[in-house]
Parts: structure tokens; C-alpha cells; sequence
């Protein structure tokens, strides 16, 4: 088992709903970021988990926005059959933070997707 | 020779009592200090009992201003809690029932699962409860979810207290006496 080294907390720590993609190449919505009483917070992505069994390998763009998505980090790939699972030392790009809620795309439908995310606010 | 111990209202740390046995304190309830020497003092540790719920809470939804009867003391006795939010809701906090505590002119700050990052030992939420005179809270559900609990919690100090009727405020005040908000000064 991997030793997972959780950075040192800037807000608290939150996990999406599990988003199955209805359809190839469709952003929808993974995580709602939250309102907040006067200020909105920011949403920082520490975990990805990928369920894939489809039959198929998968691309997996994860960012913000439903028309286009705009990835915040480079394409996911998700191998049919396999733990697919990036910690927070594995993500490709450290601390991404967006003021906006998280979008997901699969170029395969069928595949499960959840974080963990990072809320910093107040 | 033992240096005496510095304490304080609103000291930052762990929680301390605010005096010791002995000493004397003017508690601050509707606009007025009353005296008394304190005879004894407890702990009062966080756990279940002092937890309170303000249950479900609709997405954005905001309860109405709630008794918080589980910080009413008895009678001689006031109480030096502390608290903090177990999940994702914010509290403000009214000693009574229309006087919001922690607040500036414009803004009322609030007890957020956030606090705790950057107050860990909660001493800027510290608050004083005399008496019957328990405090109010009203809960906001900042989420875009439902919330089925919303979980606040105290812990802190009580203190015996026997009235020094010798002495009144403003005009014949102890030499030597500590200040206990027991309310908001408005």
C-alpha cells in the first residue's frame, strides 16, 4: 500500500458525488463548490477515483465548465478493468485550485467518477 | 518564588479558567457589573452532552435564532465555554436572544468548520454564560446540499460564585476584580 503524505490543511476536505458519464465526450457537473455566507470558496483537487468497466480504456477530462469543460489537469487515462486511482502525490499538477465548480468528461460512457477536493474559505 | 498564573478572558491557548478560587470577579449582565468571589471551579470537558444539533437544514437554508438550553447554568454559577462547528454550517452567536456576539459595526463573525485551522484552541469564540441567561444560536447551511445534523459543540469551566453584596458598580468597585462579559456590550 502507498503512503499517502496529505498536505498540511488550507480548508477542508470534501468528496463529490459519484458522476457515471451518461454519454461520451458530455461534461457534467462533479462537484458543486460552496456558496458561502459572503464569499464563495475555492475548490483545490486532492484525489481522483475511477471506476472503468466498460470494456473499453478512457480518457477522463476533469476542469470546470459544462460548454466546452476546460481541463484544469492534463487527461487522465483510465485502463478497463484496473484500480484507477490518483492521490494527491500522483496528480499530475499540484494545488490546482478554481473558483468554480468541477466538471467531468469521458470519451467512454459508463465510467465512475469521484474526488476529493479541498475547500479553502472561511 | 512561583510566578502567579496570567489569566485572562479570551486568552490564547488551550483553555485556562479565567481566575482562581478566592478571587473576585464583576460579571457583566445588562449593563452592569455584579460582584462575587469565586468558591469553586470545575472543567467542564467536550463531549456528547454539550453537544448541540440544529438538525436538518435545507441547502442555503438558515434556521431561526435557537436556545441553546444546554449553556444555561444554575443559579450562582457562570459558566466559560468555548465551541466549535463539527460540520460544514456557520453559527453566529446571541447573548439574548437579539444580541449577536463577536461582531464589528457592519459584519458578525461566525463559528465556521474553519476556526478551527487558524484558532485551534477556539479562545477568539470564548464566551460567558451567567446564570439562566443561556445563549442563542442561528445556523446557516452555506452548502448547495442538504444537511440532515448540524453539530456545535462547548467545553470549558464553571464557577461557584457567592455575591460580595459590600460592593456595586459604578461607584464602589473591589481593588482587584476580573471582568466577565457575561453579554454583549451594545
Amino acid at each position: 500500500m502507498a503512503i499517502a503524505y496529505l498536505k498540511p490543511a488550507r480548508g477542508i476536505r470534501k468528496v463529490s458525488p459519484i458522476v457515471a458519464a451518461a454519454a461520451p465526450a458530455t461534461p457534467e457537473l462533479l462537484y458543486q463548490r460552496t456558496a458561502g455566507g459572503q464569499n464563495p470558496r475555492t475548490v483545490i483537487l486532492r484525489k481522483v477515483m475511477i471506476y472503468n468497466n466498460t470494456g473499453a480504456n478512457a480518457v477522463i477530462q476533469i476542469g470546470v465548465g459544462l460548454a466546452p469543460l476546460v481541463p484544469i489537469i492534463p487527461n487522465l487515462y483510465s485502463i478497463n478493468l484496473f484500480d484507477n486511482e490518483w492521490t494527491e502525490d500522483d496528480l499530475p499538477v499540484d494545488d490546482v485550485g478554481v473558483d468554480a465548480d468541477l466538471t467531468v468528461q469521458s470519451s467512454v460512457a459508463g465510467i465512475q467518477v469521484q474526488v476529493e477536493i479541498e475547500e479553502v474559505g472561511s | 518564588m512561583p510566578a502567579l498564573p496570567q489569566l485572562y478572558p479570551y486568552k490564547a491557548g488551550a483553555i485556562e479558567p479565567v481566575v482562581l478560587p478566592g478571587e473576585t470577579v464583576g460579571v457583566w449582565v445588562n449593563k452592569w457589573f455584579t460582584f462575587y468571589e469565586v468558591v469553586y471551579i470545575e472543567g467542564v470537558p467536550r463531549s456528547d452532552p454539550l453537544e448541540f444539533d440544529f438538525g436538518a437544514i435545507a441547502a442555503g437554508g438558515v434556521t431561526a435564532v435557537t436556545p441553546l438550553l444546554l449553556t444555561e447554568m444554575p443559579d450562582n454559577e457562570f459558566a466559560q465555554l468555548r465551541a466549535a462547528v463539527i460540520d460544514d454550517f456557520t453559527v453566529i452567536l446571541y447573548q439574548g436572544r437579539a444580541d449577536q456576539r463577536h461582531k464589528l459595526r457592519n459584519r458578525v463573525a461566525t463559528y465556521t468548520p474553519f476556526t478551527a485551522l487558524f484558532d485551534p484552541d477556539g479562545h477568539t469564540g470564548e464566551f460567558y454564560v451567567f446564570e439562566e441567561q443561556h445563549a442563542f444560536g442561528q445556523a446557516t447551511n452555506q452548502t448547495a446540499y442538504a444537511m440532515t445534523t448540524a453539530r456545535m459543540v462547548f467545553w470549558g469551566f464553571r464557577y461557584v460564585l457567592e455575591q460580595l453584596k459590600q460592593y456595586t458598580w459604578p461607584n464602589k468597585v473591589p481593588a482587584t476584580w476580573t471582568r466577565i462579559p457575561a453579554t454583549a456590550h451594545l
